[in-house]
């Protein structure tokens, strides 16, 4: 009864597995097809003549890479921002004791309450009335906002599991507040820090909605927004193109995990404790 | 210099007062506990001398200096925190360098220092691991290290020896006493636990309720307890307190109380005939002969000596500390003899003072 069981158990969690990733294998396999074998039926599940033409095409004759760096900017300045924000808010939350924290500490999760397209057209007509309209700064703003309450509430979690007493053994020792904070504080929190910066890269790299009415240059448009534009017309889809796009979207994504992924773990064991 | 003296320190939370007014004159290379029991102040008091908590009210001088608004950094102290608080992404060697980098002691001073202290603390095997990797009393010696190792004007210390095992907790207390007299510095410890406070201390500060009750050596604390909460509070088994009442016969007073009559000696002007606390230690009282009588309870042998607790007229229990060569039987009829040279009287009431005028033991003479 138990094999069976096992078995059955086995072969669902296996069929998920397939289930999500045959559309990333797909994608894969698109991209190295030359064009005239794309619509062959049967359809090959394998290429039978692999070929990197789409990809040189993508690199070579399309702004592809423009949007590349935008997105590497726009992700990589609200990850820090974020982050950078969220750190001190959650120490503020946590360690200092002012009235009202704990309401300030829900009010930030009101921007979670309405959805994201009631808050878009106040927010562009906000920024075109700063003069940030159809820039990377307007998506920086905007992602933003939705980030950081988020991340201020993972950080503020993370941070309340700090024991003060490292803090106050660190200011005794003969640290200042931010030499405490530098030398004690930050270290123990890293694994939240990666946490949230994972969170708000992903979050800004894969944002289209405010990325398609913010943006409507070449010049600032990010990757989501500009593949598709770019790609995807009324008449045709360049359906090779567009999975070379989005094999090397997904690259960063993947060398950002994979490289945190072993901090992640390394940083929730130095953080240990012993009670 | 470095005494340490606190004028009418205060520190409320609120509505919740954890330090009342307290007064305490430290001595250059005294060894003081704060002894109390859980909630008392004692942390408080302790991370106020550190400066990481702010008096409300008084004012607070570490050697002369009056240091209310002087940060931890600048105080020239070192703490050792009940919870250890090592930093757990340090190694053991980082940990007890950190408080020399942060006063700019160059990296070659550094090193031979560390060796120092971890040589004196039996630590230099583990110089190389990361507080997780260590025992609960190894991670103690790792505070203590981070404490000593900057020679400090006071050192503080709050239950350091509390998450120990109990042989472990009487072999650090030796070395605490011992490494005291080495450095001669004054240290200030806060304890839940008497018996660490009386064997450590050269005075022993009593608080309950944010209040100081006593300060004085250990000897004076057990036998010439300043007040009830005191009296009870110190010594194991406690001492048997009595409700009775105080009179005056012919210029001696006289404590009664039901089956039991005892002149208490000399007592102070404040003494006044009425109802009053009698106090008598487990050890003050003998069984075999005397004018009281009662009935053993219970009998507890603990090997070299025997505790029992017996009933007297008026319901009145007394837990009584006998050889163990005399070994009674539940249930039988004993006559008790109190010591009425060792007999403590208290005014009435839980916060009652001490109406004695003597000590009711003499210091021990040195030898
Ligand atoms: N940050 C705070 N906010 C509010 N009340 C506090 C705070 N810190 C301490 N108190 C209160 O002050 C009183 C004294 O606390 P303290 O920590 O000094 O006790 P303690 O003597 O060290 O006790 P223990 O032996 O349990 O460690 C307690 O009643 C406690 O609840
Ligand atoms: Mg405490």
């Amino acid at each position: 009864m138990r094999f069976v069981r096992r078995i059955f158990f086995n072969l669902a969690a296996w069929a998920v597995v397939l289930a999500v990733a045959f559309p990333l294998f797909w994608m894969i396999v698109t991209s190295v097809k030359p064009q005239f074998e794309l619509f062959r039926r049967p359809p090959t599940f394998l290429p039978d003549t692999f070929t990197l033409e789409h990809y040189a095409r993508l690199l070579i004759d399309t702004a592809f890479l423009v949007y590349f760096k935008n997105s590497v900017i726009l992700a990589t300045t609200t990850t820090v921002i974020v982050v950078a924000i969220a750190t001190l808010g959650a120490y503020s939350l946590v360690r200092f004791r002012y009235r009202g924290r704990e309401n300030l500490a829900f009010l930030v999760l009101f921007t979670y309450l309405l959805p994201s397209v009631v808050l878009l057209l106040p927010l562009y007509l906000m920024l075109v009335r700063v003069g940030l309209s159809n820039t990377i700064a307007s998506l920086v703003v905007a992602y933003t906002t939705f980030a950081l309450p988020y991340a201020l509430w993972l950080l503020r979690s993370f941070m309340a599991g700090i024991p003060e007493d490292l803090e106050s053994a660190a200011l005794v020792d003969g640290a200042s507040r931010l030499g405490a904070f530098w030398d004690v504080i930050l270290p123990q929190l890293l694994p939240g820090i990666i946490s949230t910066a994972l969170f708000t890269f992903i979050l800004s790299w894969n944002e289209y909605l405010y990325a398609l009415v913010l943006v409507n240059s070449d010049s600032a448009r990010p990757l989501t927004t500009g593949v598709v534009n770019m790609l995807v017309s009324a008449f045709n889809i360049e359906w090779s193109l567009l999975m070379a796009a989005s094999v090397m979207m997904s690259v960063p994504l993947i060398v950002v995990f994979a490289f945190l992924q072993s901090y992640l773990t390394r940083g929730f064991g130095a953080g240990a404790v012993k009670g | 210099m470095a005494e340490v003296v606190l004028s009418r320190v205060r520190r409320d939370f609120g509505a919740v007062t954890a330090v009342h007014d307290l007064n305490l004159a430290i001595a250059e290379g005294e060894f003081v506990s704060l002894l109390g029991p859980s909630g008392c102040g004692k942390t408080t008091t302790l991370r106020m001398l550190a400066g990481l908590e702010f008096p409300t009210g008084g004012e607070i001088r570490i050697g002369g200096r009056v240091v209310n608004d002087v940060p931890p950094a600048k105080r020239d102290i070192a703490m050792v925190f009940q919870s250890y608080a090592l930093y757990p992404h340090l190694s053991v060697a980082d940990n007890i360098a950190y408080p020399l980098k942060k006063r700019g002691v160059p990296r070659a001073e550094r090193r031979p220092k560390v060796e120092r202290t971890a040589e004196l603390l039996q630590l230099t095997p583990l110089l190389d691991r990361k507080p997780r990797q260590l025992s609960g009393g190894q991670q103690q010696r790792v505070a203590l290290g981070r404490a000593l190792v900057r020679d400090p004007k006071v050192f503080l210390l709050d239950e350091p020896l509390s998450n120990l095992d109990a042989k472990l907790r009487i072999h650090m207390r030796a070395e605490l006493v011992e490494l005291h007299q080495r450095l001669g510095r004054t240290m200030v410890y806060v304890t839940h636990d008497q018996l660490e406070a009386m064997t450590m201390s050269d005075r022993i500060a009593i608080i309950d309720q944010g209040r100081l009750q006593q300060f004085a050596p250990p000897q004076e604390v057990y036998h010439a307890p300043a007040n009830r909460f005191v009296a009870g509070f110190i010594g194991t088994p406690g001492m048997n307190l009595i409700e009775g009442t105080l009179s005056q016969e012919g210029g001696a007073w006289c404590f009664t109380a039901p089956g039991l009559r005892i002149a208490v000696g000399q007592l102070t002007d404040d003494a006044q005939a009425g109802p009053a606390t009698l106090g008598l230690r487990p050890e003050d009282v003998t069984v075999g002969a005397g004018p009281v009588s009662g009935i053993v309870r219970v009998v507890e042998q603990s090997g070299h000596e025997n505790i029992i607790i017996v009933e007297i007229a008026g319901n009145e229990r007394l837990t009584l500390r006998i050889p163990a060569s005399i070994l009674p039987r539940t249930g039988d009829t004993v006559a008790l003899a109190p010591d009425a040279t060792h007999a403590h009287v208290f005014a009435a009431g839980e916060a009652g003072q001490r109406l004695n005028t003597a000590t009711a033991r003499p210091r021990p003479q040195t030898l």
